[in-house]
């Protein structure tokens, strides 16, 4: 029985299909980064939000985050681009959509939201492991709400939570593949693009998956230095 | 002892070389024994093999030539053969044929070189036009007028790969060509304006124009872009398997039940109406060979 597939690795690095792949890394990197930006920012204020002690400040996070957290991230990248736009009105709608590369900015956003919903989940964690003198002791000296937050209780947060910051991090690069869907070129994009053109798919998924793994690694390994540059001696760990 | 083996490897090697012609098609051997034929259909083929919401499951030209591929099985292994569907996109259809998942693609594929090299084609059994659906007040008549318009195209699709082609060689100069991950979606941005013109072959556009709530605000552009035979895909080193399906197709045309369905689907009265050229008709009449009745029976 003959193997009915010649490998072709060619495919990776031939023109155009190199230059093609090359492409869709650096839009996956745009894409994962700025919309992690985003989903920091946006996640440690919404984990602020969720302890703070005005209730309706409390509810309006926790609905932001459940929303976000519990629909398929496909689904929500759908519903943005396609059905958003109808939500401003015929006439804006065409408006809207006749924006060129709005599938670049809906993905990025929609990437950004949907993971600051993880990382404000992860931000709360980090504040219930603080004991709860840290919170008395920092209001004893003066400090007021706010200012405690910002000098005392978000620093010592964010330094317990790079662990799982890290997996978002991957996370998010993971997940800025489903922007295929909605037509954005970036990695996953351009594999498939090589398997119609040439179909040698099995070449082509392969070397998408070296991309992911060795953006992966370099994430993991930034995310170490990170934590090793802001340890406080003492807080955090056995050093 | 020694005789023994001496023996035993004998029998076994008597039972490859008859086993051998056993082995050649094992397509037909696994329908015969399992009683199933594995068989991948499009959803939104409109109007080859589509899904009706009325009926609730596939149903089109394509369906029914694999109702007739089924009967002609049945009658020739002697007992019911059922169908298995399995639902297939245009990014799918090629990969599920090359590894085995499925023994036949029954849908709209277009016969291309490229993918003849991965599987294989019965004879081409319908011609399309490659063609732009546009807004009723689109100023979209001529190849020219695509210039600095927003085109769209379905992954994985001979239209898609035709625009780009042609757009990279400077026949036209679109302003981008979006790719969309199936028809529905393509025609629901080109409905909300993300798209100027979407393309695809002609007697799917027609499709995706009737099922829309007011046809008429949509046409399809009268030049073609691309000319593309159909054809049934399935794994490579089957021909017997591919024989039968080809005079299944050709027996259908003599007996005339291929104009029938034709008729059904593509007729004056069908879901889409596509006038039969002459030049097809010819065709047609002049790919059926002499063919005795009961050539679907086993020799």
């Amino acid at each position: 029985m003959r193997l009915a597939y010649n490998f072709d690795w060619g495919v990776l690095w031939r023109a155009p299909y190199g230059v093609w792949l090359l492409q869709g890394i650096w839009l996956t990197i745009q894409l994962g980064l700025i919309a992690w930006i985003i989903a920091l920012v946006l996640g440690v204020i919404l984990g602020t939000m969720r302890i703070a002690p005005w209730p309706w400040v409390r509810r309006l996070a926790t609905a932001y985050v459940e929303v976000f957290r519990n629909v398929p991230f496909l689904v929500q990248l759908f519903f943005w681009y396609f059905a958003g736009p109808m939500l401003f009105g015929q006439t804006l709608m065409f408006k809207i959509n006749a924006i060129s590369g709005l599938n670049y900015y809906v993905a990025i956003v929609g990437l950004g939201l949907y993971t600051a919903s993880r990382v404000a989940e992860h931000v709360r964690a980090g504040f219930a492991s603080i004991a709860r003198d840290q919170f008395q002791a920092a209001l004893s000296t003066g400090l007021t709400e706010i200012q405690m937050y910002r000098f005392v209780i978000i620093p010592y947060a964010l330094r317990i939570i790079i662990p799982p910051l890290t997996t978002e991090f991957l996370t998010i690069f993971k997940n800025s593949s489903v922007a295929m869907t909605i037509g954005v070129a970036e990695t996953t994009f351009m594999t498939y693009k090589i398997d119609s053109e040439t179909f040698h798919g099995l070449e082509a998924t392969t070397g998408a998956m070296v991309v992911y793994l060795l953006i992966g690694l370099g994430v993991v390994k930034l995310m170490g230095m990170i934590e090793s540059r802001f340890r406080i001696a003492g807080l955090v760990g056995r050093k | 002892m020694r005789k023994f083996l001496v023996v035993t490897l004998m029998l076994l090697g008597m039972l490859a070389v008859l086993a051998a012609p056993l082995l050649a098609d094992e397509t037909m051997d696994r329908i015969e024994k399992t009683g199933k034929l594995r068989v991948g259909f499009r959803e939104d083929s409109i109007p080859f093999a589509f899904i009706d919401p009325k009926v609730g499951k596939q149903v089109g030209f394509s369906v029914d030539m694999t109702y007739e591929l089924v009967a002609k099985l049945s009658e020739r292994f002697g007992k019911q053969i059922e169908i298995e569907p399995y639902t297939v996109t245009t990014k799918t259809r090629i990969p599920l044929v090359a590894n085995g998942t499925i023994d036949v693609e029954m849908g709209s594929t277009t016969y291309t070189q490229a993918r003849e090299e991965e599987v294989d084609f019965s004879l081409p059994f319908f011609f399309s036009e490659t063609t732009f659906l546009v807004p009723k007040n689109s100023p979209i008549k001529t190849m020219k007028d695509l210039n600095g318009k927003r085109l769209g195209g379905a992954r994985g699709t001979t239209n898609l790969k035709a625009m780009e082609d042609q757009a990279a060689k400077g026949l036209y100069k679109p302003k981008e060509i979006q790719v969309f991950e199936g028809h529905a979606q393509g025609f629901l941005a080109l409905q909300t304006g993300k798209i100027d013109a979407y393309a695809t072959d002609r007697s799917l556009l027609e499709g995706l124009r009737m099922k829309d709530a007011k046809p008429e605000n949509w046409r399809t552009c009268d030049f073609a872009i691309a000319y593309e035979p159909y054809g049934y895909m399935m794994r490579e080193c089957t021909s017997d398997f591919r024989d039968f399906l080809n005079n299944t197709i050709l027996w259908s045309i003599k007996t005339g039940k291929f104009y029938e369905l034709y008729d059904k689907w593509m007729g004056p009265k069908g879901p889409v109406p596509i006038p039969m050229s002459a030049t097809y008709k010819a065709y047609l009449e002049m790919i059926v060979y002499p063919m005795e009745d009961n050539w679907w029976k086993k020799k």
